[in-house]
């Protein structure tokens, strides 16, 4: 606009026209600021109406006339509809939006939506200023709103829905869409081969996060080599990349779940036959409870059972369990340390390949893991067991242990808790999958009674590493506890745990108890021994 | 075809600058009173802008009062565009799309307040404040309905009616067949009552052929509803067999 507001100090005046005859319907085009748009820059541009939302309002025709048709069916729908009350909109097409294209193929592409009650309580006009200096005031008759249209590929809407569920686990975000191009390629390449497509597509959907899913590391690791062969330039690159990456996170993982399968297998070994429910337990279950306990949280108590290890008598088999128990601290404190997590380990492990959904309830599947575990660690455990009760002569002196075998750690290790804290109450972390664990192999405790020697309700295979030692310490804990008449105290040292004799078991009780010289007093009739520290 | 939807980019190339003005209802209202080459004032520009309504386009319709007039005087608001981009285009009848312009200066058009303006507003507030619809109470009582009749006029009607039809006689079977094969290219399903209605034969009568020739239909899509045999049909992409 050249004179317009020109600053000239007299007035100038302009006569105002309003144009009656015009055909031509004016409407705004208005753009975001953000956007940056400059019309100037066009070299050519298309418009046309959006009338994708036709087939929505239209309804179906039925074929007019001969087949399929009925005798008065529009009035028949219409009188229905009227009964129901549904109102159906009109199509108009005046007020569906633009499609505007700018520059071609390659160029932008808008989206103009209508903007309501722009007439209702004001006009706008557009002044124009004609070469006679007049202006002309043009009425608007619409406003629309252009926005830019995306032209990357977006996810769909259940495609959005699973990958939210799966944010947490997500590292690479770059696969996600590159995973959907693959699919949709194989999609359009559907005719050549039905079989072959959903083979790949299996994989392909295996592998599909291409993210942190334990058990999917065999196929991701097949899909890198497919990728990059078929996978174009630096997407596959990337691809491979951020695989090398999870990758890695998943060998240690992979180490870590090995490691833990092979603890937890044996760890199951009827370990928790015969646990408990009840905590506020009688002596004789107080046993039980913290065994199956310490197995339970044995991540989080590591140092501590260490450190109570320690005080333990014998130094031999100390330094070696020391040895393999750090090793296993590693080991766990990669991981988490909770027993919740524990048991997700185990779930994932016994059920092959689980559903993409992490979020699903992991306690509700623990119960199940473990059924399906104990069914077949029993039987090896019983074997292992029987050898290893052949194995120990002399039972206090070295509880010996698998020095070959790292599957023992965790036995070990939980028998070292086991001897340091003999408290009734449980470990500290008292989660309900633990309590849930315990309930579980209770009434598990009848059917795993196939094994050749009837287990002790602790379930410990080898009284080599067994929990319960007649130990002096072991005597003195009871007694501070609680008094105890002598016949208790053998209760607790029963001699398919220790490992002796009943004879031997007498001798050295009498021993201890000579040493230790408990207090006496009588209730009911009864000698009971009692210490005070 | 190609003309179609071609967006003709002139006004953006030379970067047509234009006005966008917000005008008040009543003063629009004036405008297209306008006669003539449609002059409706003018519009005098020093350093602040304001628009002068012509005298004779000062008077309201349909408002008696004559101290109630628009104002002459309006005053423009100039407003920036901001950094929004906002384009001019134009449709044509023939469904042509033109880029007149771009949008470079806003403004408001305000009425120089005044004792007749205000005056004008009150009129409608007044009129735009009454409700739509409004419940009146009857002085007295609706009689002329549902007065007691020996029988009512539409009971006469619909007994005339029927009279003069007469009851309907059984035509030569050829020729309701005819009638039938007609009906039923035109659609596939009929009602029995709509095939009376065509073929204005008895029910009885015109169930016995529609019997022969047709299939009645009484589960699925097309419920209680009469179409012709297999072998009669000649719809589309189906065999033909007459009669």
């Amino acid at each position: 606009m050249t004179s317009l507001g020109s600053s000239s100090s007299s007035a100038t005046e302009y006569t105002v026209r309003v144009p009656k005859n015009t055909s031509k319907k004016y409407n705004i085009m208005a753009f975001n600021s953000g956007d940056r748009v400059n019309c100037s820059t066009w070299t050519q541009a298309r418009m046309e109406r959006d009338m994708s939302a036709r087939r929505i309002y239209g309804e179906e025709e039925m074929q007019e006339g001969a087949a399929g048709s009925e005798f008065g069916k529009k009035q028949r729908e219409e009188a229905r509809r009227k009964k129901f009350g549904i109102v159906t909109r009109e199509f108009k097409v005046e007020d569906q939006p633009w499609i505007l294209k700018v520059n071609g193929k390659a160029g932008k592409r808008f989206k103009g939506q209508k903007k309501g009650g722009v007439t209702e309580n004001a006009s706008y006009y557009i002044f124009t200023q004609c070469p006679d200096g007049a202006f002309e005031a043009f009425p608007v008759h619409g406003w629309y709103n252009f926005t830019p249209l995306a032209k990357h590929r977006t996810l769909t809407a259940e495609e959005a829905e699973e990958e939210w569920g799966r944010r947490n686990k997500v590292v690479n975000h770059f696969s996600i869409m590159l995973q959907r191009r693959f699919r949709e390629q194989e999609r359009g390449e559907d005719d050549d081969d039905e079989g072959e497509k959903s083979g790949k597509k299996k994989k392909k959907g295996g592998g599909r996060g291409g993210d942190l899913r334990i058990h999917d590391l065999e196929d991701d690791l097949e899909m890198s080599s497919d990728d990059s062969d078929s996978s174009m330039g630096d997407d596959g690159e990337s691809k491979t990349k951020a695989k090398k990456d999870t990758g890695k996170g998943k060998g240690k993982k992979k180490k870590k779940r090995k490691s833990n399968e092979e603890a937890l297998e044996d760890s199951d070994d009827g370990d928790y036959e015969g646990l408990e429910v009840d905590y506020m337990s009688d002596d004789s279950s107080s046993d039980e409870e913290p065994e199956g306990k310490g197995k339970l949280s044995k991540g989080e108590d590591h140092p501590k059972g260490i450190d109570e290890a320690s005080e333990s008598e014998e130094e031999s088999e100390e330094e070696k369990q020391n040895e393999e128990e750090t090793k296993e601290e590693e080991e766990e404190e990669e991981g988490k340390k909770t027993p919740v997590q524990v048991e997700k380990k185990k779930k994932k492990d016994s059920s092959g390949e689980s559903d993409s959904s992490d979020d699903s309830d992991i306690d509700g599947e623990t119960a199940s893991a473990l059924f399906m575990k104990k069914r077949t660690p029993p039987k090896r455990g019983g074997g292992r067991g029987s050898a290893g009760s052949s194995r120990t002569g002399s039972r206090p002196g070295t509880p010996s242990i698998d020095s070959a075998s790292t599957s023992n750690t965790l036995r070990a290790a939980a028998s070292k808790l086991e001897q340091g804290k003999r408290q009734p109450q449980g470990p500290v972390t008292d989660s309900p999958a633990a309590k849930r664990l315990k309930m579980e192999p209770n009434s598990q405790s009848p059917a795993p009674s196939g094994k050749s020697t009837p287990q002790p309700p602790s379930g410990k295979s080898t009284p080599s590493s067994s929990d319960v030692q007649l130990t002096e310490e072991a005597v003195r804990r009871y007694l501070i506890r609680k008094p105890m008449t002598t016949k208790d105290l053998l209760k607790k040292f029963q001699t398919k745990r220790t490992g002796l004799s009943s004879e031997q078991t007498v001798n050295v009780l009498a021993q201890i108890l000579k040493r230790l010289n408990p207090e006496r007093k009588n209730v009911n009739d009864k000698m009971h021994f009692y210490l005070t520290e | 075809m190609s003309e179609k939807g071609e967006v003709d980019l002139t006004g953006a190339k030379q970067n047509t600058g234009v006005w966008l003005v917000k005008v008040p209802k009543y003063l629009s209202q004036q405008w297209a009173k306008a006669t003539g080459r449609g002059e409706v004032g003018k519009l005098r520009i020093c350093k602040y802008v304001s628009f002068t309504l012509n005298e004779e386009l000062t008077v309201i319709e349909g408002i008696e009062d004559k101290t109630v007039s628009a104002p002459r005087e309006h005053p423009f608001t100039m407003q920036s565009v901001g950094g929004q981009t906002l384009a001019v285009f134009t449709e044509n009848s023939s469904d042509k799309i033109a880029l007149e312009g771009v949008v470079v200066q806003r403004a408001e058009c305000r009425p120089a307040v005044s004792e007749s303006y205000m005056r004008l507003k009150r009129l409608q507030i007044e009129e735009s404040s009454k409700p739509v619809r409004l419940s009146q109470q009857l002085q007295s009582p609706v009689t002329n309905n549902y007065k007691p009749v020996a029988n009512h006029t539409y009971n006469l009607e619909y007994e005339r009616k029927k009279k003069e039809e007469g009851k309907r006689a059984r035509a030569d079977k050829q020729q309701v067949l005819d009638m039938l094969f007609s009906a039923f290219e035109k659609h596939q399903y009929y009602n029995i009552k709509d095939l009376v209605d065509i073929t204005k034969q008895p029910v009885i009568y015109l169930k016995e052929i529609l019997r022969d020739i047709g299939i009645y239909n009484v589960k699925g899509t097309h419920k209680n509803t009469w179409e012709l045999k297999p072998e009669y049909r000649h719809y589309q992409g189906e065999e033909k067999t007459d009669e």
